[in-house]
């Protein structure tokens, strides 16, 4: 789910920062921009490493040194197809919500959720709706009760919003989609009764 | 610090069509917009493993503090969050020497890279595991029987729930598979 990334960019030290060793500064400008933010290849997780720097011109009536800078950089974009492990955020009568921690926008939308299901209100927390999964005569649940496995649909990359209500979700710059619809997917519990190394059950 | 270099455990293995092309920022976790001028992306240089990102986050010294605080230099809050998921994952059992040598041997199986990648990172125990990886395997007349052995004998076992709870780094090496 991760990938490594060439980028260039020009880079502003500010005059705080000089006495700096001078990789040290600009690693440290480069994690304020790029750190823990999305760009159109995916959200930035962490500076690789500096391959060149060029410049350092101070241009006029800036006190802060400009460099150009080769770098490469730690993205999160999981490819289409890749099975990932995830925690359970919240459930409402669109679908699931999934979060990585530090990636918190994954989104099983209800098609995507095996049938036949049904959506009931959560009797623990009252303002959640709960999905439970009919499979033959059992019933499952999907909660935060053990890790949850998605396959990766899609990734969407929203455009930003230029007018919002004021209580909407926080916009989310990186959407992705995924299916708990299939073998071994969705909570882990469900499948832990098949035997490890040898032919499923079904 | 100095930035070590690490080699790849995979080349690259998508094609990218991306080159040159303008980008704008935006925080992930806030509302603040952040539009950027012409960023140009000169190559993507693959894909890793999570192993391979853990082992970054592992040299920058993200295991050796439990407070937090005085690796904050090198390593940052959300550079954390991404060490804490990962932890809980297959990647925190694994060396670098077991997943070179069993992303060697899978080249027996015909599997796609991207397969190869996800079977590291999940370490499938099951065929019911290894299925959802595998694109059309009926199709394909894959070894299933053959991959998860491989997957057994080459791969350590997933990091144990007491283990997690201790917090210790790399003893989990003679733990039984949760």
């Amino acid at each position: 789910m991760f990938c490594l990334s060439e980028l260039e960019d020009t880079v502003r030290v500010p005059p705080s920062d000089l006495n700096l060793p001078l990789e040290v500064a600009i690693k440290k400008a480069l994690q304020k921009l790029f750190l823990d933010k999305v760009l159109s290849i995916g959200l930035c997780v962490s500076i690789y490493g500096i391959k060149s720097i060029e410049g350092g011109f101070v241009l006029p009536g800036d006190g802060a040194a400009t460099y150009k800078v080769v770098f490469r950089i730690v993205v999160f974009r999981p490819f289409v197809g890749e099975v990932i492990a995830a925690k359970f955020k919240e459930s409402d009568s669109n679908g699931l919500r999934l979060t990585l921690g530090f990636f918190e926008d994954v989104y099983v939308p209800a098609p995507l959720i095996p049938t036949p299901n049904r959506c009931e209100p959560d009797p623990y927390n009252r303002n959640q709706m709960r999905w439970v999964w009919k499979y033959g005569d059992d019933e499952f649940i999907i909660d935060d009760s053990c890790q949850i496995k998605f396959r990766v649909e899609n990734i969407s990359y929203p455009p930003v919003p230029t007018e919002r209500a004021e209580d909407a979700k926080p916009f989310a710059p990186m959407v992705v989609t995924g299916t708990i619809d299939d073998d071994g997917l969705g909570p882990v519990s469900w499948w832990e009764a098949c035997a490890p190394i040898s032919d499923a059950e079904d | 610090g100095k930035i070590t270099c690490f080699k790849h455990i995979l080349s690259p293995a998508y094609k990218h069509d991306q080159n040159d092309f303008p980008t704008s920022f935006v925080r992930s976790s806030e509302e603040k917009l952040h539009l950027l001028k012409n960023i140009t992306v000169k190559a993507n240089a693959g894909a890793l493993t999570n192993f391979e990102v853990l082992d970054l986050l592992n040299s920058r010294g993200a295991s050796k503090d439990t407070t937090r605080v005085i690796a904050s230099e090198t390593v940052s809050r959300s550079e954390y969050k991404v060490y804490d998921y990962l932890m809980e994952t297959a990647a925190s059992t694994q060396t670098r020497e077991s997943v070179t040598k069993f992303s060697d041997k899978c080249k027996d199986f015909k599997l796609a890279k991207a397969e190869i990648l996800n079977i590291i990172n999940l370490r499938p125990s099951s065929d019911v595991e290894l299925t959802p990886i595998l694109e059309k395997p009926d199709e394909r007349e894959i070894d299933i029987e053959g991959i998860l052995a491989l997957v057994q004998e080459l791969l350590p076992p997933l990091p144990t729930v007491e283990a997690q709870k201790e917090n210790e780094q790399e003893e989990t090496e003679n733990d039984e598979q949760s």
